[in-house]
């Protein structure tokens, strides 16, 4: 203890570290495997596993971010809809909205059940149940009247367009004829909600703007 | 020795694991973001909600007109023009201002729907159809409530897209 207590004043009069290096025995030092290897080795071995840290963690951030940055510009609102930047499923789905909706409106006394069978093969939903609600005056009408209707499609656009589904704005031109009078012709503007459904485009809704 | 050889090369191994896959992601961070910057569907998609935003608001301002306002109303018609429809709007100018000036009624109208038809984005041209309601009070009676539906070709200029045609969407002789 007195020996210890004299080398500890001696040291602190000279530089403590060149007293320690100078001193491979001394009882204070760390009396385990790693004794051999001075403080001036440790430093060494730890500063490159400090700087290799840092720098995949830095690389790993960077990443990250611009991951996150890439999906910031590709995830918007903007790109979600599909609408003319999939010309294909656009042109698809207009063509299929177009062609229904002119199958189903359009009937003549003759061929009323034509036109709810056609009905049933491209509405779904929503859009099916308002249909039939609709169609049994529609059957009388064409009936009593002698009532033909002729609808067809001026112009429809997408306005939004997803994998699943679709919402559309169409403007439709409805001829009505009855028997000894001259034709009328109506324009309506319809929102069309379409659904796509085992590799076809079925209307769930139909709102009359 | 041989034991502190052995404790250490894992501890590298996986530092060198660490690294590569740190590594490879930013890489593929990189990768991705360059990918997204450079995606030309994203910039088209975004062209057309921009097309849409003010083929609609210009459609509306053609349809929006107060005898009180005549000449802020019509500015707003210039402002949302351009080309052909535009130059016909400065010509007929004086003559509408004393039509609706002794008609003295009020159009307003409010956009139902809208959708781009058509999209050019390096022509600078897109088509929209509008589907509108346009509520005319003139000062006797009640106010006309119409739907209407419009067709407008949209031309891009440096101050934004503006109405070059626009139109009634035709009724009847849909053949063409």
């Amino acid at each position: 203890m007195n020996e210890r207590a004299g080398t500890t004043t001696v040291s602190t009069a000279k530089d403590t570290q060149d007293s320690e290096a100078k001193d491979p025995v001394r009882p204070a030092a760390p009396a385990d495997d790693t004794a051999d290897t001075g403080p001036t080795r440790e430093t060494s071995r730890r500063w490159p596993r400090i700087a290799g840290a840092a720098s995949a963690a830095a690389l790993l951030v960077a990443g990250c971010l611009l991951f996150a940055e890439g999906r910031q510009l590709r995830d918007t609102a903007a790109t979600s809809n599909r609408a003319l930047t999939d010309p294909e499923a656009t042109a698809e789905v207009v063509g299929e909205v177009s062609n229904a909706l002119g199958r189903v409106f359009s009937y003549s006394p003759q061929a009323t059940a034509a036109t709810k069978a056609s009905a049933k093969e491209v509405l779904a939903g929503k859009a099916l149940v308002q249909y039939a609600a609709l169609f049994g005056q529609v059957e009388k009408q064409a009936a009593d009247q002698r009532l033909t209707l002729t609808s067809q499609v001026v112009r429809a656009g997408v306005t939004r367009l997803t994998g699943r589904g679709a919402h559309l704005l169409v403007f439709l031109d409805q001829v009505y004829e009855r028997r000894g009078k001259a034709p009328s012709t109506a324009a309506a503007q319809l929102s069309v909600s379409a659904e796509h459904r085992g590799g076809r485009w079925y209307i769930v809704e139909i709102t009359s703007r | 020795m041989a034991r502190v050889g052995t404790t250490r090369d894992p501890l590298l191994v996986a530092a060198v694991a660490l690294t590569v896959a740190a590594a490879g992601a930013a890489g593929w961070g990189g990768l991705s973001w360059y990918e997204a910057a450079h995606d030309d569907s994203a910039a088209y998609a975004q062209v057309r909600d921009d097309a849409l935003a003010a083929g609609e608001q210009a459609v509306q301002n053609m349809n929006t007109l107060d005898h009180r306002k005549v000449e802020e109303g019509l500015d707003s018609w210039e402002d949302s023009t351009t080309g052909d429809l535009r130059r016909q709007l400065v010509e007929g100018r004086d003559a509408f201002v004393k039509q609706i000036e002794s008609a003295k009624t009020v159009s307003s109208a409010t956009v139902l729907s809208g959708a781009v038809t058509e999209l050019d984005d390096r022509a600078g041209r897109a088509a929209v159809m509008v589907a509108l309601r346009v509520t005319v009070t003139a000062p006797k009676g009640e106010p006309a409530v119409k739907e209407s539906r419009m067709l407008g070709q949209l031309t891009r200029t440096s101050g934004g897209w503006k109405l070059s045609a626009l139109g009634q969407a035709p009724v009847g002789n849909t053949a063409g």
